[in-house]
C-alpha cells in the first residue's frame, strides 16, 4: 500500500487542502477588501505551483529549463492580458 | 522504435517526449485562453443589467462541494501516474476511475448550479455579466467533460493494451491535462466565487 | 422554397451572379478534368493524405497565391471606385463587404498561409531535420486553413460577405446593425482557421526545440528558424485570445449574449480591446518570418556572413515581448484617458529601438559585402526604405495626443500598407523566389522577375504615397466616395495608377512560374545561389526523407563551412528511415470542421449535430488507432542518392 501513497503527493494534497481552508477565511471572516485580495492572490499562487512542481513533475522532464520558461511566459502574458485589458476598460477612465 | 529504459515509461521514445512537451505548450496556449475569460469576466462583473448580481447568486456550500470534489481527483490522478511508474496497473486503472467519478461528481454539482441559476433569474442572456460568467464557467466544465471522455478512452486503452511507452505516454499527458484544469480551478474558485462573495 | 431564401445574397448585382455562374463553372471544369485524366487517386494518394512537410508547404504556397489573387482583385476595385469623385462603379454596401473581404483575406488567408507555407518548407531542413514533431498534426492544421478560407470565400455567393470591416468592429458587427449571415461567416471561418494556426503554432516550437541537428545549439540556428521558432511562440499566446473574441462575438450574433451590445451592460469597446490584444502580436506574426527571410537572403547575396547575429536575436526576442504590451494604440481615441495612452504610446516607441538595430544590421551587412542584384536581394534592399518610410510613420500614428488627427484617415491606410507589403509581401516573393530551385528543381526568371519587381516597388509608392496627404487633408479610411470640392481627387487617381503598376507585377511574377516551368533548366544542382544554411546541402528536389543521413554542424553557417572551410556535415552511414504513413484523416476532419461552419453560420442545426458528431468519432478513432510509421529500407535510400547524382555515403 505504501508505494501507492507516496509521501511527497500525500503532503501535496494536504498541503492544497490547507490553503483552500485559508481561502475560505476570506469568506468566514469579516475583513477589508484589499487584505481579502492579498490572501486570494497568495493562496492561489502557491497553490498553483504546488500543482506544477508537486502533480505535475514539470522539474523531472528532459526539457525542464523550456517547459519552465514556456510557463513563465505564458505567465507573464496571462499577467498582461488580465491586467491590461482592465487598465484600459475600467481603469483608466 | 528505440526505447530508452533508464528513464520512466512515459518518457522512454523519442516520440512520448516530444508529445509531452509539445502538450506544456499547448498548457501555454490554454493559460492565455482562460486569461482571457477571466479578464473579460473581470471587466464585466458588475455590469449585471436587471439580473442577479455575483454577490446575490453564489452559494458557499456547492462551492467547497466542488473545490474539494476537484482537488481530491487531482490527488487520485497523481496517484494513478505514480502507481504506473511503480508497475500496478490495477491500481492504476482504479485511480483513473476514482478520477473519473470525481471530475463526473464535479460537472454534476455544476449543472445543478446552472440550474439553480436559471431559477434566480440569471439566463445566458441576462446580462454582460451572466454572458461572461456562463462562458468561463462553461469553458472550465467543458474541459473537464472532455477529460472524462477521454479518460473512459485511455482506460480501456490501459486495459486492453497494459502498460507500453504509448499508453503510458497517454496517460501522463492526460493527467497534466487534469492537474491543468485543477490549477484553473483554483482562481476561478478564488477570484470568481470568493472574491465574489466577499 | 423559405428554406432556400435565406441563402440568398442581400444585395444582388450582375456581377455577383456572373462570379456564381463562373464558380459553378470552374468547379465543374475541375472535377471533370480531374476524372478526365483519372487524377484522383493521384490527388489523395500524394497530395490530399500527405504529411510531408514539404508537399503541405507547396500546397500553402499555392493557397496563399490564390488568396492573393482574390484579395488583390478587391483592392483593385475599390481603388477604382475611388479613383474619381462620386463614382458610381460600387454601392455603398458593395463597398464595404470589399474592403472588408480585401482585409480578412490578405491577412488570414493570404499572408498567414504564405508565412506557414515558407515555414514548411524550410524551417526542418533548415534545422536538418526529417519532417516536423507531428506530420499528421501539420496536415490537420492545412486542412484546417483550407476549409476555413473556402468557407470564408463561398460567402459572397450564399448568403453575402461580411461587411464590417476586417476588425469587425461591434455594435457594428452586432445582429442590430449587422443583419445578414456575413458576419457569421467572419466569426467562424476565422474559428476554424485559427485552430489551424493554433496547431501549426505548437508544432513549430516542438520541431524547433527538439528536433535540430546534432552539434545545432539555440544561438547556432539560422536566423529565419530564429525568427519562425518566436513568431510560432506568438501564434500559440495570441491566438486564444482571438478564439475567445470570435467564441463571444459568435454567441451574441448566435444565442443573443450580451457581451459587446449596447443594452443589458455589454461593452462593445471590449471587442476591440481583445481583437487588438491578439491583433498587435499578429504584426509581429507576420513581420518576424519576413524579417528572417531578409536575413537570410542579404547575408547569401552579399556573399558575407550576417553582421550582429547576437543582436538579431536579442531583438527579435524583445520585440516578442513589447508586442504584447501596445495593442491600445489602435484605438487612443476610443477614450481611455491620458494616463493608459501615455504608456501604450511609450510601449509602442520603444519598438522603433530593436527594429532599428534589425535594419542596421542589415546594412552592415550589405557593407563592403560583394552584392549580387538577384531577384530576392532586389526585394531585400527595395524593403528597406520602404518599410522604414511605413515605420517612421508609425511612431508618428504612435504619439497618441497626434493620433487624433491621423485616427481612421487614410494616412494610417498608407502607414500599415507600407509596412505590410515591404515587411511581408516583399519578403513573402523573396522567399518563394529564394527557395524555389529547392521546392520545385527549376529556377525563376530573373529578367521577369525584375521586371514585376520594379513594377511592384514603384506600383506601391505611387499606391500608397498618394493617401498621406490625403489623409492629412482629411480623407476617412472606408468612405465609398467623396465629392469633387474635397479636392482628394488627384491623389485617388495616383493611388489607382499604382494599384495598377502592382497588379502589373502579381501578373508578371504567373507569367514567370509558367515560362520558367516551360523553359528554365533543370540541371542546377543543389545550390543553385551559392548559399549558407543546411537546406541547399540536400538533393534538388528533395528525397522525402530530406536527409540520407542526419547532418552534424559546428558552426552558425554550417553548408558554407562544408563548401570552403572543409568541415564535415554527414559522418554517419546511411540506415534505414523511420517515416510517417499518410492519413486521409486530417482532411476528412477538416471537412467536418466545414460543414459544422456552415451549420452554425445559418443555424442549421441538425448539420452541426452530424458534423460535430463526426468530428467526435474520427477523435475517438484516431486515440485508438495504432500507426507506427514505416520505414525507408537503406538500399532503397542508396539507390535514391545514386539516382539523384553523387556519392553514396
Amino acid at each position: 500500500m505504501r508505494e501507492l501513497f507516496p509521501a511527497k503527493q500525500v503532503v501535496g494534497f494536504i498541503a492544497s487542502l490547507v490553503l483552500t481552508v485559508i481561502a475560505l477565511l476570506v469568506y468566514f471572516i469579516d475583513m477589508s477588501f484589499q487584505l481579502g485580495m492579498i490572501i486570494l492572490l497568495l493562496t492561489a499562487f502557491t497553490q498553483a505551483g504546488l500543482q506544477l512542481v508537486v502533480f505535475m513533475h514539470a522539474g523531472e522532464s528532459p526539457d525542464s529549463d523550456s517547459i519552465y520558461v514556456n510557463t513563465y511566459y505564458g505567465i507573464f502574458i496571462a499577467l498582461a492580458i488580465v491586467f491590461g485589458s482592465l487598465l484600459a476598460m475600467v481603469w483608466g477612465y | 522504435m528505440n526505447i530508452d529504459h533508464s528513464k520512466p515509461l512515459e518518457y522512454s521514445t523519442e516520440t512520448n517526449d516530444l508529445n509531452i512537451i509539445g502538450f506544456w505548450v499547448f498548457i501555454g496556449a490554454e493559460i492565455a485562453l482562460f486569461a482571457t475569460l477571466f479578464a473579460a469576466y473581470f471587466i464585466l462583473e458588475g455590469r449585471v443589467a436587471d439580473g442577479p448580481s455575483a454577490g446575490h447568486l453564489f452559494v458557499i456550500s456547492t462551492l467547497m462541494i466542488q473545490t474539494f470534489v476537484l482537488l481530491t481527483s487531482s490527488f487520485t490522478i497523481g496517484l494513478a501516474v505514480n502507481a504506473m511508474r511503480v508497475g500496478r496497473k490495477g491500481a492504476t486503472i482504479g485511480f483513473l476511475i476514482i478520477t473519473l467519478i470525481l471530475g463526473l461528481g464535479f460537472v454534476g454539482v455544476e449543472i445543478y448550479e446552472f440550474y439553480e441559476y436559471v431559477h434566480e433569474g440569471l439566463t445566458l442572456q441576462t446580462s454582460a455579466f451572466s454572458a461572461a460568467l456562463f462562458t468561463l464557467l462553461g469553458t472550465h466544465g467543458a474541459h473537464v467533460s472532455f477529460g472524462l471522455f477521454w479518460g473512459i478512452a485511455i482506460i480501456i486503452q490501459l486495459a486492453k493494451r497494459g502498460f507500453t511507452p504509448r499508453t503510458a505516454n497517454k496517460t501522463f499527458i492526460f493527467s497534466l491535462y487534469w492537474h491543468f484544469l485543477d490549477v484553473v480551478w483554483i482562481f476561478i474558485f478564488s477570484f470568481v466565487y470568493l472574491k465574489g462573495m466577499m | 422554397m423559405e428554406f432556400f431564401k435565406q441563402f440568398a445574397v442581400p444585395n444582388p448585382t450582375p456581377t455577383i451572379y456572373l462570379s456564381m455562374v463562373a464558380i459553378g463553372l470552374t468547379l465543374i471544369a475541375v472535377l471533370a478534368g480531374i476524372t478526365y485524366f483519372k487524377k484522383w487517386g493521384y490527388l489523395w494518394r500524394e497530395w490530399l493524405t500527405t504529411v510531408d512537410h514539404k508537399r503541405i508547404g507547396i500546397m500553402y504556397l499555392i493557397s496563399a497565391l490564390l488568396m492573393l489573387f482574390r484579395g488583390g482583385v478587391d483592392a483593385l476595385m475599390m481603388r477604382a471606385q475611388t479613383s474619381r469623385p462620386g463614382n458610381e462603379l460600387l454601392s455603398a454596401a458593395e463597398y464595404n463587404e470589399i474592403f472588408t473581404t480585401h482585409g480578412v483575406v490578405m491577412i488570414f488567408f493570404m499572408a498567414m498561409a504564405f508565412i506557414t507555407a515558407l515555414m514548411n518548407f524550410a524551417v526542418p531542413l533548415q534545422i536538418g531535420a526529417r519532417d516536423v514533431a507531428y506530420p499528421r498534426l501539420n496536415a490537420l492544421s492545412f486542412w484546417l486553413y483550407f476549409m476555413g478560407a473556402m468557407l470564408f470565400n463561398i460567402s459572397f455567393v450564399i448568403g453575402g460577405s461580411p461587411s464590417s470591416g476586417w476588425t469587425s468592429y461591434f455594435p457594428l458587427a452586432g445582429n442590430q446593425l449587422s443583419e445578414h449571415v456575413g458576419t457569421n461567416y467572419y466569426m467562424i471561418a476565422l474559428q476554424i482557421a485559427g485552430l489551424g494556426t493554433l496547431i501549426t503554432g505548437i508544432n513549430f516550437i516542438v520541431t524547433i526545440f527538439k528536433m535540430r541537428a546534432k552539434g545545432m545549439t539555440l544561438m547556432k540556428m539560422p536566423l529565419f528558424t530564429w525568427s519562425a521558432l518566436i513568431t510560432n511562440l506568438l501564434i500559440v499566446f495570441a491566438f486564444p485570445v482571438l478564439t475567445v473574441a470570435l467564441a463571444m462575438g459568435t454567441m451574441d450574433r448566435l444565442f443573443g449574449t450580451h457581451f459587446f451590445t449596447i443594452d443589458n451592460g455589454g461593452m462593445a469597446m471590449l471587442w476591440a480591446n481583445f481583437f487588438w490584444v491578439w491583433g498587435h502580436p499578429e504584426v509581429y506574426i507576420l513581420v518576424l518570418p519576413a524579417f528572417g527571410i531578409y536575413s537570410e537572403v542579404i547575408s547569401t547575396f552579399s556573399k558575407r556572413n550576417l553582421y550582429g547575429y547576437t543582436s538579431m536575436v536579442v531583438a527579435i526576442v524583445v520585440i516578442s515581448t513589447l508586442a504584447f504590451l501596445v495593442w491600445v494604440h489602435h484605438f487612443f481615441t476610443m477614450g481611455q484617458g491620458a494616463f493608459v495612452n501615455s504608456i501604450f504610446s511609450i510601449t509602442t516607441m520603444a519598438i522603433a529601438i530593436p527594429t532599428g538595430i534589425k535594419i542596421f544590421n542589415w546594412l552592415f551587412t550589405m557593407w563592403k559585402g560583394k552584392i549580387q542584384f538577384t531577384v530576392p536581394m532586389l526585394y531585400s534592399i527595395g524593403f528597406i526604405p520602404i518599410f522604414t518610410i511605413g515605420g517612421v510613420t508609425g511612431v508618428m500614428l504612435g504619439i497618441a495626443s497626434a493620433d487624433y488627427q491621423y485616427h481612421n484617415t487614410m494616412f494610417l491606410v498608407a502607414h500599415f500598407h507600407l509596412v505590410i507589403i515591404p515587411g511581408v509581401v516583399f519578403a513573402m516573393i523573396a522567399g518563394m523566389t529564394y527557395w524555389w530551385p529547392k521546392m520545385f528543381g527549376f529556377m525563376l526568371n530573373e529578367r521577369i522577375g525584375r521586371w514585376a519587381f520594379w513594377n511592384i516597388a514603384i506600383g506601391t509608392c505611387l499606391a500608397f504615397f498618394p493617401m498621406f496627404i490625403a489623409g492629412l487633408d482629411g480623407q476617412a479610411r472606408r468612405m465609398y466616395t467623396y465629392s469633387e470640392v474635397a479636392g482628394f481627387g488627384v491623389w485617388n487617381l495616383l493611388s489607382f495608377f499604382g494599384g495598377l503598376g502592382l497588379a502589373m507585377g502579381f501578373i508578371l511574377i504567373v507569367y514567370n512560374v509558367y515560362y520558367s516551368a516551360r523553359y528554365a533548366s533543370r540541371d542546377i544542382g543543389d545550390d543553385p545561389w551559392d548559399a549558407r544554411t543546411l537546406e541547399w546541402a540536400t538533393r534538388t528536389p528533395v528525397p522525402e526523407y530530406n536527409f540520407a543521413v542526419e547532418p552534424e554542424v559546428n558552426t552558425r553557417e554550417p553548408f558554407w563551412d562544408s563548401k570552403y572551410e572543409g568541415e564535415k556535415l554527414f559522418k554517419e552511414k546511411i540506415t534505414d528511415i523511420h517515416m510517417p504513413n499518410n492519413s486521409g484523416q486530417p482532411f476528412i476532419m477538416s471537412s467536418f470542421f466545414f460543414v459544422l461552419g456552415f451549420g452554425l453560420v445559418f443555424s442549421l442545426w441538425l448539420l452541426v449535430y452530424i458534423a460535430a458528431a463526426g468530428i467526435a468519432v474520427l477523435l475517438f478513432y484516431r486515440s485508438f488507432e495504432k500507426d507506427d510509421g514505416r520505414h525507408i529500407h537503406e538500399e532503397d535510400v542508396r539507390e535514391t542518392e545514386r539516382e539523384m547524382g553523387g556519392d553514396t555515403r
